[in-house]
């Protein structure tokens, strides 16, 4: 057989098992193959919080993981995403109702930059000025929640539901809703980065910008 | 390699379903590593039948037969058409892919739709007046 056979190189390769950062237990997420360990580094893994959590009801959440570390046959993974799956979002759409969608990003206690994206559907169509409402008071929410919880505590809140349901219990004085969920979060900085833009950001006077 | 654990390992079947071809590639589970992959053009002559059920089905069996050697029990499906301005709903070998895989006797996880969709992008292309 030729040295660039696939097959004789896929011999080479081995499996590494992909393990859910502490907060999930370290789940097995799955498994991944490769011939050098540098190359399972940065890969992502996407799974359901139903797989996570043994229960098929919560199947509409995806939640994505990224390798950040790696042992002899294991993978150690960080959280950076989670989101509704599409169908899921698409079925909760209706005619005759609005659907009121915000876009916050926001920084963690522990120095973490996070974007929620809230999303809530009315029962029926509600009036501009509801809706403007309604979008302030989930960014307000979600702002504040933010600026006590750190990074680990906001995405527990968030994939068990906590904060959709707070969101759902204030607004729906403003107009009757539906249904409220975080249809995604994704972290954007770790400290870190956020700590190197700081230092490396130029303060700018007013008097110095041209109009 | 395979032989020395035959254990069930879970893969990711990518199905790009056109109306001019299908495109199956299976994945692991972190989608960096091709397992196994077919198309249209590998079971068929005409170009105009590479989008067909029919080879579709041969294609999702060879491949099944591929990746069932190495060792994988189950996928999780996503099907995606071709999207951005073009038509956004999986062409006909899609649902005959997956019929096909688990007549193969893979297990069939999550089936995702993952057709890019514009959150509004370029100006479609003129309607050709089918």
């Amino acid at each position: 057989m030729s040295e660039r056979s696939v097959s004789r190189r896929r011999q080479e390769k081995r499996w590494y098992t992909v393990l859910a950062p502490e907060q999930f237990d370290r789940a097995e997420l799955g498994e991944t193959v490769a011939d050098e360990t540098e190359k399972v580094y940065g890969r992502t893994i996407e799974t359901t919080l139903g797989e996570l959590q043994g229960d098929a009801g919560e199947n509409s959440t995806k939640l994505t993981f990224r390798i950040n570390d790696v042992g002899s046959d294991a993978a150690y993974t960080e959280f950076v995403q989670q989101e509704l799956t599409r169908d899921y979002l698409r079925s909760l759409v209706r005619r005759g109702s609005s659907k009121i969608a915000a876009y916050v990003t926001v920084l963690t206690t522990d120095d973490y930059r996070v974007q929620v994206q809230p999303v809530a559907f009315t029962t029926k169509k509600a009036d501009r000025s509801q809706e403007h409402a309604i979008r302030k008071l989930m960014i307000e929410l979600v702002e504040e929640a933010a600026t006590e919880r750190t990074f680990e505590d906001l995405v527990d809140s968030v994939t068990e539901g906590r904060l959709s349901s707070a969101i759902y219990g204030e607004a729906k004085t403003i107009y009757p809703l539906r249904r409220v969920e975080i249809q995604k979060l994704r972290l954007e900085a770790r400290p870190e980065e956020v700590a190197e833009e700081e230092e490396t950001s130029v303060d700018v006077d007013d008097a110095d910008v041209e109009v | 390699m395979s032989q020395q654990e035959p254990e069930g390992r879970w893969a990711i079947a990518h199905v790009h379903a056109s109306f001019n071809n299908t495109i199956i590639t299976i994945t692991d589970e972190t989608g960096a590593e091709t397992l196994a992959k077919s198309s249209g053009g590998t079971v068929v002559k005409q170009n105009r039948d590479e989008a067909s059920p029919y080879a579709a089905m041969q294609m999702a069996e060879t491949v099944a037969e591929d990746i069932m050697a190495q060792g994988i029990e189950g996928v999780h499906v996503r099907v995606r058409g071709p999207g951005g301005n073009l038509q956004k709903n999986p062409g006909p070998g899609a649902q005959a892919t997956i019929r096909a895989l688990a007549r193969a006797g893979l297990e069939i996880g999550r089936i995702e739709d993952v057709t890019p969709i514009p959150h509004d992008g370029t100006r479609p292309p003129k309607n050709s007046g089918f």
